[in-house]
């Protein structure tokens, strides 16, 4: 070792660095791959001690030069200067600037390596010190090991776990104004000036409806806005908030976050036939301004809600409770609550081929992660196998989430129909299901029937008696004919395919009884035939069944742990509700009420997540990004808050007047910052010095939602049928796509069959029917999300295939013949048919120039197709279908059948046209795939 | 939305649109059009990006056998197994209950080239030696998801979900595309899309401009990709040059939203794959011998042969990666039957396509992979109370081959037990593989990283290791 002369102070100073600083680094840094699996050390470097250092590996002898860190390769190799020598090797580990420094620091120092005992006696002292110059400790419910437990957190990551503050702002101006034009200000920009009044009704009916405002909506309020803009703005919002179409739009944003789909997703994909009722208790929930800690309460315990409450009507005793749990016997407001804990049940889930225990596992690690991201902006992903790298939330934390759904058990549950809810079509629904199931059992019983002929002439030939199937599947294989006797592969292939289409036509069959896709507390059940087709609330519950709930060590079932009890998280420093203890933030360990407990913890007015989370997602809607820019994830590593004090202004005005969204719109649109317009007289400079527009100096323009597109398209075309929920809707989708073979499990799903009649597929998008594993490819390709992931945001870049779909796709040229249509009813002449076509599509009126060039347009294109032919297109009543048998791996053809062609109301096609209309169409469509159509300002 | 914050030494941001879009009113729309597209490709998120280090493969084509091909039934013989032909089984990994007994390969095998590289007899085509001689056959990959949409997803992204991002959006996105009239990721399927679907190329949570583009098997290559029959060429030229003028006066109207030039940019991007791609599915211009080598002219292997031929067209012409699913492998039953056909429908294909690539002086920069989701159970269990011979899902044990850039010809790495229940030498998880994958193609996994949720993503989740063995 190179001998150094240093003062006692400084090599004091050094041993408190290693000891404090640099050793735990190495620790969680190096000492993986150099030392601690004795088994496995990588290079030959073994960091674990001076020793090792100082003897180097394979690769170098100079690992370490005591007061030379220069000549140091550990040194060299953390700073990644040398290509060859990159330490640790993972981007994701890579030391910051600052670690690098200690360990310089340390090297420089001369090295010094203290005991163990040394070691633990300056981090006691250092413990003792909430707040250092390194950070702040932040106290939990621990981690797996001390140095998590005390590591040390910057305060600003820790943003969210603060208590909700309560700024002060001044009385005459609108808080969101102040905050934000207080930071402006101070950046030295002039807000935007206000958008013109069309901007301003756009922007306004499409944040709150999803829709465009009609042509008479956009004069009225010209109208109104001449005489008092402000009268006419506030009335504006107020007419808007009345709309039922308010709530099919921010129940999308809901549904985005909770993943709503009507299938179960993976290689069945069952259909979940009873989710549409929870997507419309969301949207019910929104147009009746349900204050949010009652709506979180009852997505996540409604259920226990319920239950309770019909424990007050039936008096004490268990075995009634089990017969209106069994039977459904709730009451109106009852049934709502237990509507609503579809949420629980909106994973993807499938258990084929998954062990049981996995199975559970991964239904609960879904919801625990799904609830911490949707409610708390928590990545609980990462707790589950470790202390959370880099927030407050230790594993054990985890597994107590994990604990409060452990009772937790998914099931189709009977619960009535509500008087609010839309039962159109029930009747022609089950008998066109009927029929596709009588099909297929009738197949199925052709094909079982030749079977059993082979084998009766089996028996027959050995001179024994026939024997059906069920009884001579035990025998030994000499006293039974071969399996699937009589049938060839194509059989054996059309077999299958008949009794996984009975399945799901039977499945089907319940979308239409009172039943939701809900949840109860009962005992974990034993492994039983293939769960996610079929789940029922069993006819009697063992009420003292506790789950055992212990932290599994790398998040696996085989590796059982210490027992954990449910609760909450603790880094959010809110108590349960009536915890008694030690413990502020546990739950009892009975097996009713531990998710009304944490339901109501998350819906404590005291709670800094979840307040902050809402007022965010409401914010991101408006202004298209959060406050917080990752709404999904508050933790060190989301996006911090560009406005934390009006994020906290929002989140305790909302928590204190009642929780409604309504008012939160009031206060966010009336604001000047709402009302400005998407230019801004500096936006070189602008765009220099705030390129993500975090000054909302003006305001951000946006693309059209897929929904808000297609919903548009139907609108301009007159088309839309503005009937509120109901059992899903089938709108067209490309016919290549509906009728092309889909994979599930041991078949081919049944084709896609759109809705008989226009006025039934033109609902709009949010009622349209979600297949997880056949996403709609026109809504697909403008960015509906796969709802095999929570959704915080919406993406929207411009790829090609939109181009193709928007201009050539079947459901485009049916919506520009459509407007082609209207266009001639509702106008004479090709100049007030361009002023209209403007006018539906755009909201405005085309100028001189545009007038003249796409009158000369249609002209050209009237000429175009005068010449042209068109082909008249059939939609097919029957398919035939042909799949690789699975055994066998020869290829076999089977028939599926498509009723609802045999009386299909089309939509008009260009065949049904005269070339006039086509080249009006063209017209519509050139409007429909502007910039203009597409993008809000 | 996640504010893009992209690691070095990705950008996929700024470009020089707004700058141009100055510019337009003078310009004729097409000219400016055109330009702009030209400048998209130089600098948008697919312009090509040089590689991280000196790539082994510039491009990648992987041939997927979804199913899970049983590696005892291609390439990796146990005799051991024939030995215990129907003899009761314990063992007790996989899913199947009851009584269970082993199931020997209905095949011979053998050892063919000059490598010996083992292979069952069904093999005719692979085993000839100018083919075999480049393969690296790999046994010692490990699965993780016994069911097929999480193991299909596992293989694909790397992640069991189904809503990460794919291999080959992860490699378009590190290097961009070489040709701008193709997308850079090309998937192509059978009539039936594999289970989950296009969740198994999908841009996950990276820019939708990575996602795998299907070009399918029948019908339209892509969606919508052509007018509709009543309108021609000119109708749409026509009607994009008026859409053009549209568009530029409301861009004049609205400096600084980046968006609309990207949009207008699509268009034109359009027009032009509506002509490449056509193109490059049209295989009328290859040689009659070519199209007989991949198999064109014989029902059973004319679809999987168009598909292959198809990949080396694509991957000529600056594709960077492309896949193609080939089902029918899970053989739960009748073995025998089912392999064959499926090893029938494969081999000849796949063999002209090394032998292709090879010929062309491609096969040292394209990375060939064959792979199933994961391997197959030596036993089976009773159905229906008769012996069925076929097997479980195993994911422990699995087989794959490599070739071309990067690999080590003629090579057999790792091994699995006497049984092939679990790989026992060599054993490596599919990141690893991935990762290996990535490195061939000159990136490296720990450094292509993507920022979302609050933190950089990389295909394989938690890093992993360069499979070093099957390197060359």
């Amino acid at each position: 070792m190179v001998s150094l002369s240093l003062s006692p102070a400084a090599e004091e100073q050094g041993a408190r660095l290693f000891a404090l600083k640099v050793f735990p680094l190495l620790k969680e840094k190096c000492f993986g791959c150099h030392g601690e699996d004795p088994g496995k050390i990588e290079g030959k470097l073994n960091l674990l001690s001076l020793e090792g250092m100082l003897r180097g590996g394979e690769n170098s002898q100079r690992i370490l030069v005591a007061g030379r860190p220069a000549q140091s390769d550990l040194y060299r190799a953390i700073t990644w200067e040398d290509e060859e020598m990159e330490m640790p090797p993972k981007e994701n580990d890579r030391l910051s600037g600052i670690q690098i420094a200690l360990v310089r620091d340390w090297i420089a120092a001369g090295a010094p390596w203290p005991d163990e005992k040394t070691r633990r006696r300056y981090q006691v002292a250092e413990r003792a010190i909430a707040v250092t110059e390194d950070g702040e400790i932040f106290k939990t419910s621990g981690g797996l090991s001390e140095e998590w437990t005390y590591r040390r957190y910057r305060p600003e990551d820790l943003w969210a776990l603060r208590p909700v503050a309560r700024p002060a702002v001044p009385e005459e101006v609108n808080p969101v104004d102040h905050f934000i034009d207080s930071r402006r200000m101070k950046a030295g920009f002039e807000a935007a000036e206000q958008a013109d009044p069309l901007i301003l009704i756009r922007r306004a009916t499409y944040d709150l409806l999803g829709l465009p405002p009609t042509p008479e909506e956009v004069a009225e309020f010209r109208k109104d806005w001449g005489e008092d803009q402000e009268q006419a703005w506030e009335a504006l919002i107020d007419r808007l908030l009345d709309s039922p179409h308010y709530g099919e739009r921010w129940a999308q944003h809901w549904l985005d976050v909770a993943r709503y789909a009507d299938t179960g997703g993976y290689s069945n994909d069952y259909e979940r036939s009873n989710a549409w009722r929870y997507r419309d208790y969301v949207i019910r929930a929104f147009n009746g301004d349900k204050p949010y800690n009652q709506f979180v309460i009852e997505q996540l315990a409604g259920d226990e809600l319920a239950d309770a409450s019909a424990r007050g009507r039936l008096g004490p005793g268990e075995n009634g409770l089990q017969q209106v749990r069994v039977n459904g016997n709730y009451t109106a407001e009852e049934s709502e609550w237990l509507v609503a804990t579809g949420f629980l049940r909106m994973g993807p889930w499938d258990n084929a081929m998954v062990k049981a225990p996995e199975a559970r596992q991964l239904y609960l690690d879904d919801v625990v992660n799904s609830v911490g991201q949707t409610f708390l902006a928590s990545n609980m992903r990462c707790t589950k196998c470790h202390d959370h790298k880099f927030d407050p939330i230790p594993t054990a934390d985890y597994y107590r989430l994990y604990a409060v759904f452990a009772g937790t058990q998914m099931a189709e549950r009977k619960v009535p129909f509500l008087p609010v809810e839309n039962r159109e079509r029930f009747e022609e629904g089950r008998v066109q299901v009927k029929r596709l199931l009588s099909f297929a059992t009738r197949r199925k019983n052709s094909i079982k029937e030749k079977q059993e002929t082979a084998a009766k002439a089996w028996f027959a030939e050995r001179k024994l008696k026939y024997l059906p199937e069920y009884k001579r599947r035990n025998l030994p294989d000499e006293e039974k004919p071969p399996r699937h006797v009589g049938l060839d592969h194509v059989d054996q292939g059309r077999l299958k395919v008949r009794e996984q289409d009975e399945w799901i036509w039977t499945r089907r069959l319940e979308r239409y009884e009172p039943m939701i896709q809900g949840v109860y507390n009962g005992p974990d059940l034993p492994e039983k035939g293939n769960r996610a087709r079929k789940m029922r609330i069993a006819g009697t519950l063992d009420r003292n069944w506790r789950p055992e709930s212990v932290i599994y060590s790398g998040g696996a079932l085989e590796a059982p742990g210490e027992r954990v009890s449910p609760g909450v998280l603790s880094g959010c420093g809110v108590s349960v509700e009536g915890s008694e203890g030690r413990d502020p933030y546990r739950i009892g360990e009975d097996l009713e009420g531990r998710r009304l407990a944490f339901a109501k913890w998350v819906a404590d007015p005291r709670n800094p997540l979840a307040t902050r989370v809402i007022v965010n997602r409401i914010w991101q809607h408006h202004f298209g990004e959060g406050l917080a820019g990752n709404p999904n994830n508050f933790g060190a590593k989301g996006a911090k808050p560009t406005h934390p004090a009006l994020l906290d202004w929002l989140a305790s005005d909302f928590v204190e007047n009642g929780w409604t969204f309504k008012r939160m719109h009031r206060l966010i649109m009336t604001s000047k910052v709402y009302r400005q317009a998407g230019r801004h007289p500096e936006m070189k400079a602008l765009r220099g010095k705030d390129p993500n527009n975090e000054l909302l100096a003006y305001f951000p323009p946006r693309r059209l939602t897929a929904e808000e597109l297609r919903d548009t398209l139907l609108v301009a075309t007159g088309e839309l049928n503005r009937t509120p929920g109901g059992l899903p809707i089938m709108p067209e989708i490309n016919r290549e796509v509906a009728l092309a073979p889909r994979m599930i499990q041991f078949s081919i799903a049944p084709a896609w069959q759109p809705s008989p009649t226009p006025g039934e597929r033109n609902r709009r998008s949010i009622y349209a029917y979600r297949v997880r594993g056949l996403p709609d490819p026109f809504l697909d390709l403008f960015n509906q999300p796969n709802p095999n992931g929570s959704c915080e945001a919406r993406h929207s870049a411009a790829v090609t295939p939109q181009a193709f779909t928007l201009l050539n796709s079947d459901v485009m040229t049916d919506r520009s013949i459509a407007l082609a249509l209207r266009l001639g009813r509702e106008a004479q002449g090709l100049g007030r048919q361009v002023e209209l076509a403007f006018q539906l599509v755009l909201g405005r009126s085309p100028d001189a120039v545009e007038q003249e060039r796409l009158q000369a347009y249609v002209g050209d294109m009237r000429n175009y197709h005068r010449r042209g032919r068109v082909e008249r297109y059939r939609f097919p009543t029957r398919v035939t279908r042909s799949l690789v048998e699975e055994f066998s791996g020869k290829p076999f053809d089977y028939e599926e059948i498509l009723p609802v062609f045999e009386n299909y109301v089309a939509d008009s096609k260009p065949a049904d046209v005269p070339p006039a209309t086509r080249a009006l169409a063209d017209l519509a469509l050139l409007l429909f795939n502007s910039n203009e159509f597409l993008y809000l300002y | 939305m996640t504010r893009p914050i992209c690691s070095r030494p990705i950008s996929t941001q700024g470009t020089r649109r707004e700058f141009l879009y100055g510019l337009g009113s003078s310009l004729g729309a097409v000219a400016m059009s055109d330009l702009l597209a030209r400048e998209e490709v130089g600098a948008g998120p697919l312009a090509p990006k040089p590689a991280m280090h000196e790539p082994r493969a510039k491009a990648c084509i992987m041939l997927f056998m979804e199913g899970g091909p049983g590696h005892m039934d291609t390439f990796d013989p146990k005799p051991r197994l024939t030995e215990l032909h129907k003899k009761q089984s314990k063992l007790t990994r996989g899913l199947a209950t009851g009584f269970k007994f082993f199931v020997g390969s209905p095949f011979e095998f053998r050892k063919v080239g000059q490598s010996g590289i083992e292979m069952c007899d069904q093999w005719k085509h692979l085993a000839d030696p100018v083919v075999a001689d480049e393969l690296c056959n790999y046994r010692g990959c490990q699965a993780d998801s016994l069911n097929h949409p999480e193991a299909l997803f596992h293989m694909n992204t790397g992640s069991r979900l189904g809503s990460d991002p794919a291999l080959g959006a992860w490699a378009n996105y590190g290097l961009g595309t070489l040709n701008e009239n193709l997308p850079g990721y090309v998937v192509m399927t059978e009539l039936a899309m594999p289970q989950g679907g296009p969740g198994n190329w999908s841009n996950g949570f990276l820019p939708a401009h990575y996602q795998g583009t299907r070009l399918r098997p029948e019908g339209s290559p892509i969606l919508d990709l052509n007018s509709p029959s009543f309108k021609d060429r000119r109708h749409l030229r026509r009607s994009l040059d008026e859409l053009a003028l549209l568009n530029q006066k409301h861009a004049a109207e609205h400096p600084g939203h980046g968006d609309l030039a990207a949009r207008m940019e699509s268009y034109e991007l359009a027009y032009r794959m509506q002509m490449t791609v056509p193109g490059v599915v049209d295989l009328t211009g290859e040689s009659e011998s070519l199209r007989d080598m991949y198999g064109l002219n014989d029902k059973e292997t004319a679809s999987f042969g168009r598909q292959c031929l198809m990949a080396r067209r694509l991957v000529e012409q600056g594709v960077r990666f492309v896949q193609i699913f080939s089902g029918g492998w899970d053989s739960h039953d009748y073995l025998e039957r089912g392999h064959s056909a499926r090893i029938r429908s494969v081999d000849k294909p796949m063999a002209a396509l090394i032998k292709d690539l090879k010929a062309r002086g491609m096969l040292d920069e394209t990375l060939v992979i064959w792979t199933g989701e994961f391997g197959r159970t030596p036993d089976n269990n009773k159905r229906g109370g008769v012996y069925s011979l076929g097997r479980g899902h195993n994911i422990d044990a699995m087989t794959m081959l490599l070739a071309g850039g990067g690999v080590k010809p003629g090579s057999m790495v790792g091994e699995t037990d006497e049984l092939g229940a679990g790989a026992v030498s060599c054993v490596h998880p599919i990141r690893d593989l991935h990762v290996t994958l990535l490195h061939l193609l000159g990136l490296d996994d720990n450094k292509l990283t993507y920022f979302h949720g609050g933190r950089y993503k990389q295909m394989s989740q938690f890093g992993g290791k360069v499979i070093d063995q099957i390197l060359a």
